[in-house]
């Protein structure tokens, strides 16, 4: 699928200069317009938040208010959302694409996520091990690929878990 | 005169096969009635269970429809801030349909929506633009006008909520087709409500057209991702269209399931009473038979 395509041009650079801050004061005025949406559930349409923090393919960055329009491919990773102080939930995306408008709108589509707590770490463990074998094993070479972007979405996951 | 004498003395004789019995028309008669009646009888629980399953179907499609519709919605934001100068020339219509019948015009609504877009002088499009047809319905209506502009066509899609694995299925086929185009329509079907549905065109933006496009310019890529992109949003807006069209065709299915109940019930009840008078009409006959025979003795 093209959404899991796009992990294998995958570079992390250095985080950009937005990354991961909270901010810490008073109470933030500006907000912005968030839709982060699946295929089979919409979890934010139209949502006024704070931040968002994205696994973009180019690296780690954070939208805040007000931000520059611009396009980011994502790589499989941590979707964190933060509605109001110091509150912020967090996903893990499959792959997907997010946007930011115009307007003060920030569109985020991905194919599959689900919240953090919902994973299993022995589960990601156990699968992790599987594509491991099948990447290094005999298959054809579509499969070989195919495992090889399995795995590296099992890492993320275990990067993600591991630093909760 | 005489031709009038002769005529009648022919209609009195008896015919040379001999006289059928008396009550022979009506029972064969009956046995019609009757055969019809259990026929339709059967028809009255087909359609009546067809309807059940559309309707707990379409309870299922709408809830998938409305995070579809929201998906697709925030996949569009895009192709309103980065429009076209100049019309696409050259579109690729993916019409939306399915394989199954049984469901009222939902298949002929799309095939002529996508002749009308075609033959349109408003906004003219080449009269060769491909098109491309999920669904066996609509591929056998447009092959019938359009057989020259089918390009490619996907079936096995439909049968349950649409996923977007589908969806993504039929995009990487287009992307990998040597098809050429300027933009893309996807013609589906639009839920107005559990009763009524309309075709409806949704453009979607192809990958040179957003390179054009001016406001495309204002966007900020630190890679260029807009191939990328460009097959992504494909893909999210055929998903989008797919679930709304399930939801359109299992509504679609109720209502004619439903009309169809109703009218083999009125059969049923018109068949009834002839029937029954014609039952009641041969024991009359008996009856006279009988009393006459009575009598004459």
């Amino acid at each position: 699928m093209s959404a899991l395509r796009l992990l294998s041009s995958a570079a992390r650079r250095a985080p950009s200069a937005l990354a991961q801050q909270r901010r810490g004061y008073a109470e933030v005025a500006d907000k912005i317009s968030l839709s982060l949406v699946l295929p089979h559930q919409a979890i934010f349409t139209s949502t006024d938040v704070v931040q968002v923090n994205l696994a973009a393919a180019t690296g780690d960055m954070g939208i805040l208010a007000n931000h520059v329009p611009s396009i980011e491919a994502l790589r499989p990773g941590l979707i964190e959302v933060v509605e109001s102080g110091n509150a912020s939930k967090k996903w893990f995306a499959s792959g997907g694409f997010a946007t930011v408008h115009p307007g003060n709108k920030l569109t985020i589509n991905v194919v599959e996520a689900a919240p953090l707590e919902s994973f299993s770490s022995e589960a990601v463990r156990a699968n992790l091990q599987e594509a491991l074998k099948v990447a290094a094993g005999n298959g054809s070479e579509e499969d070989k690929m195919e495992a090889r972007i399995e795995a590296d979405v099992y890492e993320a996951l275990q990067h993600a878990l591991g630093s909760k | 005169m005489l031709a009038r004498r002769s005529l009648a003395r022919i209609a009195t004789q008896p015919s040379p096969l001999g006289a059928a019995p008396k009550n022979a028309r009506n029972m064969a008669t009956l046995r019609e009635i009757e055969l019809r009646l259990k026929s339709v009888k059967n028809i009255e629980k087909i359609t009546k269970s067809m309807k059940m399953i559309a309707s707990t179907k379409l309870a299922k499609a709408q809830r998938a429809m409305q995070s579809g519709k929201q998906y697709g919605l925030a996949n569009s934001e895009i192709f309103q801030h980065t429009p076209l100068e100049t019309p696409a020339k050259r579109k690729l219509f993916i019409v939306v349909s399915s394989d199954k019948g049984l469901c009222g015009g939902i298949h002929s609504s799309v095939s002529k929506a996508t002749r009308r877009a075609i033959a349109n002088t408003e906004k003219p499009v080449d009269s060769d633009s491909p098109i491309m047809v999920i669904g066996d319905k609509s591929k056998v209506q447009l092959s019938r006008v359009l057989a020259k502009n089918l390009a490619m066509s996907f079936n096995q899609i439909g049968r349950d909520i649409p996923t977007f694995a589908d969806a993504a299925g039929v995009a990487d086929l287009i992307v990998k087709s040597d098809v050429k185009y300027d933009g893309i329509s996807i013609v589906y079907n639009k839920f107005v409500s559990a009763v009524a549905y309309e075709p409806e065109i949704v453009e979607v933006v192809g990958e040179n057209a957003l390179k054009e496009s001016a406001g495309f310019r204002a966007y900020e890529m630190e890679d260029d991702v807009t191939k990328d992109l460009a097959e992504f949003s494909l893909a999210n807006a055929i998903y989008a269209a797919l679930v709304e069209a399930h939801a359109c065709e299992q509504s679609a299915r109720r209502n004619a399931m439903d009309n169809a109940s109703k009218n083999a019930k009125d059969m049923i009840d018109r068949l009834t009473m002839q029937y029954n008078r014609g039952r009641q009409a041969a024991i009359t006959n008996e009856l006279v038979d009988i009393i006459t025979g009575a009598s004459a003795l």
